[in-house]
């Protein structure tokens, strides 16, 4: 059978009745868990696995699938009006979220999110139709030296990321990389900074240390400067309406991430959250006006939040193709294929087309039920910042608690939770930026697994990480990135010399 | 909006109350003992992993098949490869709350990644076994095991294994047990460790030569081409469409074997009427058939132990797999 008939039978599982109900509950039940601080899609799946039991494995997994992208799709939200990012995705899209919200644009940087990650979502679920089979082999192109390549680039990101001094900027990231090495060491089996505790045995979990650091130091930062009269411009919504202008902001970043995050989304282990970072590093170079991201930016908003939603579909070519969970969200949704008798992998596509396509095609009806469904709501979800401050704090707090505790069920990871709120909150005070600590953290873990998995097979020999096309490319993108700005730099100066003389 | 926030703050109460139930207590009359309240079965990982799976699907069936008159509630307390649900099970301390293992039991205390080992707990009853395969890319040169064994003699650095858990566990044990018995150096072998789908990745790209996993993972992967099974680890050859084509290392001339065993233990001061209750029961459910089709959809093989043959079983395993990890110079 052809893929164009196998398409056509997707889009008659996608467009029944079924497909189409349980699309909507799947994306609205999504939606709204995202939307909550500290749940992202692993809750959210998790949920509904029990709810799927006796289905038919197609409309339950159409409706899964749902529950996934929505759940990105609502992420932004908390990011965007509380700077409490739920999932590891959006940590990017609260740097120039955040500040729009609070400049009193949180209806307008609400539609921004909305609309980048429909066409992100949009854009990807065409790629993942025409491509899906053959991207299979894009997934396995990166071996450990490309990936470590990759998590490279992703760090020349800090430079980027702070606005002030690029020292401080490097020890924040310092102290992500050695958070990132606390518990047992998977190349060696050796504990690492554990002391002796179990709870700290698995690592630090990532969502304790992005509330932490963002939810909970602001929260801090809040309860301690109330009475600044500054910061209650934060409760107007401002416009929804996005003009012609803020169009144009989006146009670029969006069709450039939209391709650049599938691609990346496609990788196993990189996702979301490297798509969205990276999204933001480069639309900060290409920008004429670099100075704005991080102040409330429309293209730094745009970038992370199409990016992310892109690689949201992209991480469905290994799985569906390959069998390979790529992150923690599609090994939970691997399980959910396992209990429904469903086999991804290969031979899925032969197997079972009503599956393969079916879900493809859901995505496609899935985004424009989001973008319906997003955008008159805006006003409403927005009014949260309405709610009187002292009960909007609480709530984060208790919500910062929930999704913690959600996720291991243990009370140490609530008291992680609240040390790291107070070193965010410090860090704030001595402005150290919170953003370098949070990439060193979720890059410097992948970035040293890959480049000891690399030495292992490669015996030592340092020569691994450039025999590669892929890993010399990337690692000339880094080093340029690097360099650039210097050279720029000194360009303006010696510009600036002279005009002075 | 007032009422999505009411329903999103409803939903997840419901949600946190759902996962934090507690039993205790138990009660006796004449020699009979049974539970009070509710069952709690620990899954010491996350939810879908081989724990989590194992406890649930036992979970199901004493339920459904009435087997119990309590409830069974199945909670999983993630971390340190083990040792946190394992630590919870110490502290509770109470008969109702038991949970599920298997090697890594042995092995996570053995590498001094834990102070508890199985002494500090009763081994209630073993369910199933599953076991190890060893898998290289469709297109490698090797196969068999020993033609691969030929050339890791030769030269044991030239071949990388790669396998999900750390170096000392089970996806690298498996393969150090066998390959010894094959008369490899086994303190050269090369393994490398990756997770979230890397190391099937990795053999499909060419990073790493061997996979060593279960055989439940190699299945579909084999029945598309992509990778060839050299060898597994059980005593007599698989049943199964494809699992039945899979040799053994026995066949294959290498005299050993590796059961990725899973069972339930309860804590370390059990009276001996819990322990049969608890006895009889799972040898309920294993001689069951609801149990029966779960364990031919997974792939397990039946392997029922009463408390005793189950301690023996232990004892064994351990002294066997620690001498191995002393002599690799893992071990603690």
């Amino acid at each position: 059978m052809g893929a164009l008939d196998g398409l056509m039978q997707g889009f008659q599982v996608a467009f029944s009745w079924e497909g189409i109900l349980f699309v909507l509950i799947g994306v609205v039940t999504g939606t709204l868990i995202g939307m909550m601080p500290g749940l992202g899609p692993i809750s959210a799946i998790a949920i509904m696995i029990p709810v799927t039991y006796g289905m038919n494995p197609s409309s339950a997994l159409v409706m899964m699938a749902g529950v996934y992208y929505g759940a990105v799709f609502g992420g932004s939200t908390s990011s965007i009006l509380l700077n409490a990012p739920g999932i590891s995705g959006t940590v990017a899209t609260s740097f120039d979220g955040y500040p729009m919200a609070q400049r009193g644009e949180a209806g307008k940087a609400l539609a921004v999110a909305a609309i980048s990650s429909f066409i992100g979502g949009t854009v990807s679920v065409v790629l993942l139709m025409l491509f899906a089979p053959a991207l299979a082999s894009v997934a396995i192109s990166f071996g450990p030296p490309e990936y470590f390549a990759l998590m490279f680039l992703g760090l020349t990101a800090i430079s980027s990321l702070s606005d002030g001094s690029t020292v401080k900027a490097l020890i924040s990231a310092t102290l992500g990389f050695m958070a990132a090495t606390i518990g047992i060491d998977a190349q060696t089996g050796t504990n690492r900074f554990t002391f002796g505790n179990p709870n700290l045995m698995e690592g630090i979990d990532f969502l304790v240390i992005a509330l932490g650091l963002f939810a909970l130091a602001e929260v801090c930062f809040l309860i301690l400067n109330r009475k600044d009269k500054s910061l209650s411009k934060q409760s107007d919504i401002g416009n929804l309406k996005l003009s012609r202008d803020d169009f144009k902001e989006m146009k670029g970043p969006m069709t450039r991430q939209s391709f650049l995050g599938f691609l990346l989304g496609v990788l196993p282990g990189a996702g979301a959250t490297i798509a969205s970072f990276i999204g933001y590093i480069t639309e900060k170079r290409i920008t004429k006006k670099p100075e704005e991201f991080g102040k409330g930016s429309i293209k730094g908003l745009s970038a992370p939040e199409t990016a992310n939603n892109a690689a949201t579909s992209g991480a469905f070519v290994p799985l569906l193709s390959l069998g390979i969970p790529g992150s923690g969200t599609t090994a939970v949704m691997l399980g959910a294929f396992l209990v429904m008798g469903i086999q991804p992998g290969p031979l899925l596509v032969q197997d079972r087309p009503d599956v393969f396509w079916g879900i493809i095609a859901s995505m496609y009806i899935g985004n424009v039920f989001l973008l319906i469904l997003n955008l008159p709501l805006i006003p409403y979800i927005a009014k949260i910042l309405k709610i009187s401050r002292p009960l909007l704090i609480s709530l984060v707090i208790i919500f910062s608690l929930i999704g913690v505790y959600s996720i291991s069920f243990s009370t140490f990871d609530l008291y992680l939770l609240l040390a790291f709120g107070l070193l965010g909150y410090l860090m704030r005070l001595f402005s150290f930026p919170a953003a370098p600590f949070i990439l060193a953290f979720i890059l410097g873990g992948m970035m040293e697994q890959a480049l000891r998995q690399a030495l292992t097979a490669s015996g030592g020999s340092l020569l691994v990480l450039v025999e590669d096309p892929i890993s010399v490319g990337l690692l000339a993108v880094s080093f340029l990135s690097f360099i650039v700005p210097f050279i720029r730099k000194k360009r303006e100066d010696n510009k600036q010399n002279q005009d002075a003389a | 909006m007032k009422k999505l926030w009411g329903l999103a703050i409803l939903s997840l109460l419901v949600f946190t109350v759902a996962c934090g139930e507690q039993s205790s207590g138990t009660t006796e009359s004449d020699g009979e003992w049974k539970p009070d309240g509710n069952i709690e079965i620990v899954a010491p990982g996350g939810a879908g992993g081989g724990w989590d799976t194992t406890a649930r699907s036992v979970g199901k069936v004493l339920e459904d098949q009435e087997i119990v008159e309590n409830d069974v509630a199945v909670v999983n307390k993630p971390g340190g490869g083990g040792a946190v649900g394992w630590s919870y099970i110490n502290s509770t301390n109470s008969p109702e709350n038991i949970f599920v293992s298997s090697p890594p039991l042995i092995f996570v205390p053995l590498n001094g990644q834990s102070d508890l080992s199985y002494e500090d707990f009763t081994p209630l009853s073993n369910m199933i076994a599953d076991y190890g395969a060893f898998a290289v890319a469709d297109d490698a040169k090797w196969n068999n095991l020993n033609e691969l064994f030929e050339d890791m003699k030769a030269d044991p650095s030239s071949v990388t294994v790669v396998g999900a858990s750390s170096p000392g566990s089970m996806d690298h044990m498996q393969f150090v047990k066998v390959a010894k018995a094959a008369g490899v150096d086994i303190q050269k072998i090369k393994y490398v460790s990756a997770q979230d789908g890397g190391a099937l990745t990795q053999i499909l790209n060419g990073s790493a030569d061997v996979y060593s996993t279960g055989v439940a993972e190699t299945i579909e992967q084999v029945k598309a081409g992509k990778i060839k099974v050299l060898g597994v680890t059980s005593e007599e050859r698989l049943e199964g469409e494809v699992l039945s084509t899979f040799e053994t290392a026995k066949e294959q001339g290498i005299d050993t074997t590796f059961v990725n065993w899973r069972g339930f233990f309860g804590p370390k001061d059990m009276s001996p009427e819990a322990v049969a209750y608890y006895e009889e029961k799972f040898k309920e459910v294993s001689e069951s058939h609801a149990f029966a089709d779960i364990r031919s959809k997974y792939g397990w093989d039946e392997m029922y132990m009463d408390s005793e043959a189950y301690k023996e079983f232990l004892k064994e395993q351990t002294e066997e797999l620690g001498s191995l990890l002393e002599e690799l110079g893992l071990g603690k």
